[in-house]
């Protein structure tokens, strides 16, 4: 068992050569898959966008980009697309932090059931969700009932509206918010909290000058990743949000199926990709930054 | 959740009123939306302003059950993620213990290259997924959907097993090698009954993902393959009777309940968090 112990320590002398390869005959097929079904289908579909076939062979061209950035219904699509992610992302932190911080320093009765209902919407479906939340906020759905019952006046139903999607989307990410940000806050050493409330620090004072410095890193990595999942969600704005103009999932989903327009969807995508980039390469980095340091 | 202090003024000795607040206002926003489709599910008449239904009865279950559409899609649901989470299981398993336990050129930036998948705005993933799939034909076709389900499922099959197999206690394995039993003996005997928990709860969590997702089954299936939630989706559209979403939506979340039940340990635990990131 030596030779395993050498491979646990990072960056021990290299074993026997047959059992590297070995490993790589292991691996290899998942990453071929990833190869062929992620990074090939990226790459191409930014170069099919950027080279155009003509007479004379495949030219240089951004005219479904000047087409994408001059088209106001494409432009309408792509700014409720960021206004939609914006206030998510704000309301997941909003939600999520007091939440995780409660779990955090919590060693009431009530903790087991917070976590568990925190965690609950990640088993709910978003389809089952989706018809969930038409019934309840929906025209004369529960709210409205409720309401009626109570003899307080109707409020504006936001079903096909953008806070629609909003609504779902902050329910639907709430467990990895939580989740994510329980697990960065169990990094803050409970000692360093102690020290600070021994010398009479108060709760909101231990938050900004303990708790906060110590997070931001696994604050600026949950929201990426909730980034790049609402940026393009589908099946939630599909149902709940407007028709018109819609998020840039459903918009996409029409371009290809309905529209059968290959090229401007993939041009949708590859505007996607750019506008999501800084989240996707912060993500990346920080999770080789926490391996790397990890691994050692 | 282990016994930690309280800064925010929860002493044992004092009643946990913020406990309480989140308690309720979570039950209230988490559980309300389900139990209303509950109550859809197990209605006859339900007629507004009335608070709670006219009358209850089965009668949309046996309307529901009998539709053929509701059998079919219902069978290519089952037969998909059945079809990605073995093939998942079959080419990741392995995969992941080689990751775990064994050092070959490249390893870390394979490792990390399964993160790619989530890097991406997803939706724009698999229109780029589907311009090449339509060149090779693999569009409205079963095959077409597995795969696009399967590399959603590599990252869940890949980085939860590497963790279980790296949390299986060493000095165990060893200490079976000392008094002289097999490295196969070994696996079987140390290594999977410590990791096996973990590994058959990602195995659970790829069928259930896989199951519920929606986006990848209609862009690459519609319309031939069309599976449970593609089907829901139709109904919420085309508005038939509310009850038949209702009835759907109940069926629909046995698997995720089974789900819940197995996996909930695994991902309340943090290690799940960690795989994403945190």
């Amino acid at each position: 068992m030596a030779d395993t112990a050498q491979i646990s320590a990072h960056g021990g002398t290299q074993p026997a050569r047959g059992r590297g390869l070995f490993g790589l005959l292991l691996v290899a097929i998942p990453v071929l898959l990833v190869g062929w079904l992620i990074i090939y289908p990226i790459l191409a579909a930014i170069v099919s966008t950027l080279l155009v076939d003509t007479p004379e062979g495949a030219t240089f061209s951004t005219a479904s980009y000047r087409f994408f950035f001059s088209d106001g219904y494409s432009l309408a699509n792509l700014s409720l697309t960021l206004w939609t992610t914006a206030v998510c992302a704000v309301l997941l932190l909003v939600c999520g932090l007091p939440i995780a911080l409660y779990l955090r320093f919590s060693t009431s009765r009530f903790a087991a059931y917070v976590q568990g209902l925190a965690i609950f919407p990640m088993f709910v479906p978003s389809i089952i969700l989706s018809y969930a939340l038409i019934r309840t906020i929906g025209p004369n759905g529960t709210v409205d009932l409720l309401l009626n019952a109570a003899g307080l006046p109707k409020l504006p139903s936001p079903y096909l509206t953008p806070w629609g999607p909003v609504i779902g989307l902050v329910w639907d990410n709430l467990p990895l918010t939580v989740l994510m940000l329980t697990a960065g806050l169990g990094a803050i050493s409970s000692s360093a909290v102690e020290a600070a409330r021994d010398v009479g620090a108060g709760p909101i004072r231990v938050f900004v000058h303990i708790i906060l410095p110590r997070m931001g890193n696994s604050m600026l990595v949950t929201i990426s990743f909730a980034v790049l999942g609402i940026f393009s969600s589908f099946t939630l704005p599909y149902v709940l949000g407007p028709a018109s103009p819609e998020m840039m999932g459903p918009f996409m989903m029409r371009t290809f199926n309905d529209l059968a327009d290959p090229l401007n969807a993939k041009t949708q995508a590859v505007v996607s990709f750019g506008i999501c980039l800084f989240f996707g390469l912060f993500y990346v980095w920080s999770i080789a930054r926490n391996q790397g340091s990890r691994s050692r | 959740m282990t016994s930690r202090s309280a800064p925010f003024a929860i002493r044992s000795s004092r009643f946990d009123w913020t406990g309480l607040f989140f308690a309720i206002v979570l039950t209230i926003v988490i559980a309300v939306p389900l139990l209303v489709v509950v109550t859809w599910a197990f209605t006859e008449v339900w007629r507004y302003p009335s608070v709670i239904p006219q009358q209850f009865g089965l009668r949309y279950w046996q309307q529901t059950l009998v539709r053929a559409d509701v059998w079919d899609a219902l069978w290519i649901s089952i037969r998909l993620s059945a079809t990605v989470t073995l093939l998942s299981a079959i080419i990741c398993l392995p995969a992941a213990y080689a990751f775990a336990r064994m050092k070959f050129p490249g390893r870390d930036i394979f490792f990390l290259s399964f993160l790619a998948s989530h890097a991406f705005p997803k939706f724009g993933l698999l229109v780029a997924i589907a311009a090449i799939f339509l060149k090779l034909d693999l569009i409205a076709t079963f095959w077409g959907v597995v795969l696009i389900q399967l590399v959603s499922t590599l990252m869940l099959m890949i980085w939860i097993p590497v963790a279980a197999f790296q949390a299986v206690d060493r000095r165990m394995e060893e200490a079976a090698r000392d008094v002289g039993a097999s490295p196969l003996r070994v696996f079987w005997s140390i290594t999977l009954p410590q990791a096996g928990p973990t590994i058959f709860a990602a195995v659970l969590l790829t069928f259930v993902s896989t199951f519920y997702e929606t986006e990848g089954a209609w862009l690459i299936g519609a319309p031939q393959i069309r599976t449970m939630p593609v089907l829901m989706i139709s109904y919420i559209n085309n508005q038939i009777v509310v009850q038949y979403g209702a009835v759907l939506s109940v069926i629909l979340w046995v698997p995720s309940f089974i789900a819940l039940m197995f996996a909930r340990r695994v991902v309340s635990n943090g290690g799940f968090a960690k795989g994403f990131g945190a």
